[in-house]
């Protein structure tokens, strides 16, 4: 044990000490022709960037305007802050964003648990033959469109569904209970689903992870005797924990981006309450209404959420784990 | 060496964000392509022009490929290229169009018009009318006036589609029973929803589970997406004796227009349902199951009671055709709340020619695009649209056109008809005659004759009729000239002014209602009422109000702007 953590702590002070090191490194024109091939190969990114995601946010300014297509961005007119303060009184705004926070919450969470655990279990797998099987038939319904997904499991969960059905057979319950008419139950089902769909592809980078992964370490923890979960808690989870830590960081961000394909495809008229979410009422009350300078500002808000979100969390594991992408 | 190892990736990447942003032009070359500046359309041009085209309506792609089309671009030298709303409504697909200042040279914009109007995206047509549009003016004649803008801008920027002249031999949207229900009740006269009920009881208690043991579905809707607003809002305006003015009820003599489910007669019909489904008469997974599975629910035959359109369900209706399931299929009845309420159902609502194709105003086609829609109005291209191709679709003997056996067959059974062979296919949102007009040897223009319907029926369909002693189902129904017309069309026809609320009142109110009724509809019925109530308190907070008497302006203005010219 103590070996793995004297690695552990080494490893760490090299870094910071690069870290450290960095900033003091002076900008010269000896430098830039040491490294002109590397900035060569950075430019091409760099201007994709200015143009797919900068450029466009010069669009923003509708939303701060009455904006005609016809009039241009100069010639229309100038409303301030109207479409916030019509966004922020509509209820229906809050209703969807509670939603939208609620399930990208919940896919968050658990996502990301079933993925840890799944390449935890995969990771033990000793028996390669199967081990590579399993992760590939676990990441296949990755490739399953929603649509068809949705479409097995309101089959499924149907009055005369698979689910059912066993549940009657167990005596679980006498009538069969309608699963997709129960709205207290839609944000489960919209998890569960997406959790279906997306553990194993999730999983494999945290196996790539697992894989790096010194075998000294566990061959020294096997001589102090520890056992198969004691290797798993004390090695496996705190080597990849950076990883755990950024991805999460980069996925916080998009809590707010779930989309709106799942809660369409699987929502239907009894559980619209707990269905909607900001990007489809961003398109319906939005651009289905030709009111460009509203979905802009709907694009803003989001934005600004994402931002808060993602630098909230890089300060927390910042300061609780030293790990931070900014 | 360095120097050469970096220009690679520096022209490759630059090369794909030049073409990324080169893209829209290229698609605009295409489409104005093969000009030839032959401004005279039926002549024989080498090379066909092609015309882009959105269509609103058009639920899957159409390559212009079949025999109707080919024919077309034979006697016109176009070539249409046809898009339409993929996965997405179609007002969203023209917010984007406007966005982007990328029209195709045909926009067919339906509700969309105004604000394709508003932005200056289409071309006023009065000139071209006037000069060149000889088929038009004869087809539209008086008429042309309604597809006047507004009272402040009476152009014309669009060519009308819907028959000009209409004559109603079918109908369609109203609440339908099985065939075999009738037949084993012995023809039972069926005209209010206490009827239609108590016809679905006695069947049931009758036959408990049809020849297969399987149970029936009594009564199923397809109410979990926006077709809930076809087989659930829709029937309640018809069986309380409105006309079909979309979400909007007008009031005919005053003009006065209100949100429909404020209106007492429409909560009837939803109470009924509740009790329905309280009975267990009511498919339970009416708002859970997706459509797909509606319409396999249908194909199987176990569904005894619908509320639909025949477009919403054509597809289980050829199922059913195609299986020899006759008795299966479902008649249409005029089912009221009460006797003394008549059904709409067969009213002719005059030709309202709000919505149809209009050109672009950036087109470099303008003259082709308009000569061809105007071609589109001539007898020929009626015929071919309507009718099809001789010796493929239809023959002639004695002079009139005759169906072909197999042709008819495949139009029954094929749901795919109009794609495959295009007979039909471009008769809307074209130009249309109307179902009313003939041909000038006195030969009807479309192929729904009287005749035509009867040939169309199975067997168990004329036994039925036979036994009501009507000849169509048209005829169980009151008589279209005892209806009278209305002088504002259908209200939901209306393009609403591009600064207007009330799209965003009655969306905000739609998605309410639909939620709001359905777990009326769902509740124990002595919760219904309770229901019923919070709705209409929360529909005000909405500003429905104030959306009514905006809407009340906007009909009265139709009346007025119909009027005048008239």
């Amino acid at each position: 044990m103590e070996s793995a953590k004297v690695i552990d702590i080494e490893k760490q002070g090299q870094i910071k000490a690069r870290q450290k090191q960095m900033p003091k490194k002076k900008i010269t024109w000896k430098l830039i022709k040491q490294q002109k091939l590397l900035i060569g190969m950075s430019i091409p990114f760099v201007i994709w960037l200015a143009i797919f995601a900068y450029t466009p946010l010069i669009g923003w300014i509708v939303a701060f305007q009455d904006y005609r297509p016809q009039n241009g961005f100069l010639g229309s007119d100038w409303v301030g802050f109207h479409h916030f303060r019509v966004l922020f009184n509509d209820s229906l705004f809050y209703t969807a964003l509670r939603n939208t926070i609620g399930m990208g919450g919940l896919g968050l969470i658990f996502g990301t648990g079933t993925a840890i655990s799944f390449a935890l279990l995969l990771n033990e797998l000793r028996f390669t033959r199967f081990k590579k099987m399993t992760q590939t038939i676990s990441y296949l319904p990755h490739f399953v469109s929603w649509v068809v997904v949705a479409n097995l499991v309101t089959t499924m969960l149907s009055n005369t569904g698979v689910v059912n059905n066993i549940l009657q057979f167990l005596n679980f319950t006498d009538s069969p209970i309608n699963f997709m008419a129960r709205p207290d139950m839609f944000w489960g089902i919209v998890t569960a689903a997406e959790v279906w769909k997306s553990t194993g592809w999730n999983a494999i980078i945290y196996l790539a992870a697992m894989t790096s992964i010194s075998q000294e370490m566990y061959e020294a923890a096997h001589v102090d005797g520890a056992n198969r979960f004691q290797k798993m808690w004390h090695i496996t989870l705190p080597s990849i924990k950076p990883i755990i830590i950024i991805l999460m960081i980069m996925s916080i961000g998009n809590i707010i981006n779930i989309g709106f394909e799942r809660q369409m495809l699987l929502g239907n008229n009894i559980v619209a309450d707990a269905a909607i979410v900001i990007e489809k009422y961003a398109l319906d009350y939005g651009i289905g209404m030709f009111r460009y300078s509203f979905g802009t500002a709907i694009g803003i808000f989001k934005s600004v959420i994402s931002i808060i979100l993602i630098f909230t969390f890089n300060t927390i594991a910042k300061k609780t784990s030293d790990i931070s992408i900014m | 060496m360095n120097f050469k190892k970096l220009v690679g990736p520096i022209v490759l990447s630059s090369a794909l964000i030049l073409s990324a942003c080169g893209n829209g032009e290229g698609d605009g070359d295409a489409a104005t392509n093969g000009g030839n500046g032959y401004p005279d359309n039926g002549n024989e041009t080498s090379e066909p022009v092609t015309l882009t085209m959105f269509h609103a309506d058009l639920p899957q792609t159409d390559g212009f490929d079949n025999a109707v089309a080919q024919e077309i671009t034979e006697k016109t030298g176009v070539q249409l290229d046809i898009s339409y709303p993929v996965g997405g409504d179609d007002l969203e697909a023209i917010a984007l169009m406007i966005g982007s200042g990328d029209f195709p040279d045909l926009i067919f914009g339906k509700g969309g018009i105004n604000q394709l109007i508003d932005s200056g995206a289409v071309q006023p047509l009065d000139d071209l009318i006037e000069e060149r549009g000889d088929n038009l003016k004869a087809m539209y004649g008086d008429q042309l006036d309604r597809l006047r803008n507004n009272l402040e801008d009476p152009q014309i920027y669009h060519v009308g589609t819907g028959g000009v002249e209409n004559q109603y031999l079918e109908t369609s949207g109203t609440m339908m029973l099985q065939l075999g229900v009738l037949r084993d009740l012995d023809y039972p006269e069926i005209s209010t929803l206490e009827d239609y009920e108590d016809a679905l009881v006695q069947f049931l208690e009758e036959n408990p589970t049809n020849e297969n043991g399987e149970e029936w579905i009594p009564m199923s809707l397809s109410g979990s997406d926006w077709r809930w607003l076809i087989t659930v809002g829709n029937p309640a305006g018809f069986v309380a004796g409105f006309q079909d003015d979309g979400q909007w009820q007008v009031d005919e003599e005053t003009g006065e227009t209100t949100y429909k489910f404020q209106k007492d007669e429409f909560k009837e019909y939803f109470k009924w349902l509740n009790g329905m489904n309280a009975k267990g008469l009511l498919d339970p997974e009416s708002f859970t199951h997706t459509h797909d599975t509606y319409i396999s629910k249908l194909s199987s035959g176990r569904v005894l009671a619908i509320a639909d359109q025949d477009w919403n369900i054509g597809a289980a209706e050829a199922a059913l055709r195609s299986e020899g399931n006759e008795w299966g299929l479902w008649a249409p009845l005029p089912v009221t709340l009460n006797e003394d309420v008549q059904p709409m159902s067969t009213r002719d609502y005059g030709f309202t020619g709000t919505t149809g194709i209009s050109i672009s105003a950036d087109s470099d086609n303008i003259e082709e695009a308009f000569d061809f829609l105007d071609w589109m109005a001539s007898e020929e291209a009626q015929i071919l649209t309507n009718w099809g191709v001789e010796g493929i679709n239809y023959e002639i003997v004695d002079g009139q056109r005759v169906q072909l056996d197999e042709d008819r067959e495949n139009a029954q059974t094929n749901t795919n008809y109009s794609f495959e062979t295009g007979v039909g296919q471009y008769a809307y949102p074209f130009p249309q005659w109307g179902n009313g007009a003939e041909d000038s040897n006195g030969q009807s223009i479309t192929r729904t004759t009287e005749e035509d319907v009867r040939t169309n029926f199975v067997d168990a369909e004329i036994e039925t009729l036979d036994q009501y002693g009507a000849n169509l189902w048209i005829d169980l129904f009151p008589a279209p000239e005892d209806l009278g017309i209305p002088n504002h069309g259908r209200a939901y026809e209306i393009p609403l002014p591009t600064d207007s609320q009330v799209n965003i009142v009655q969306q905000r109110a739609d998605d309410y209602t639909t939620q709001k009724i359905t777990e009326a509809i769902l509740a124990a019925p002595e919760n219904f009422d309770a229901i019923w109530d919070e709705m209409q308190e929360q529909l005000i907070s909405f500003g429905v109000e104030e959306a009514n008497e905006e809407m009340t302006n906007i009909v009265n203005n139709r009346i007025e702007l119909w009027g005048e010219v008239e």
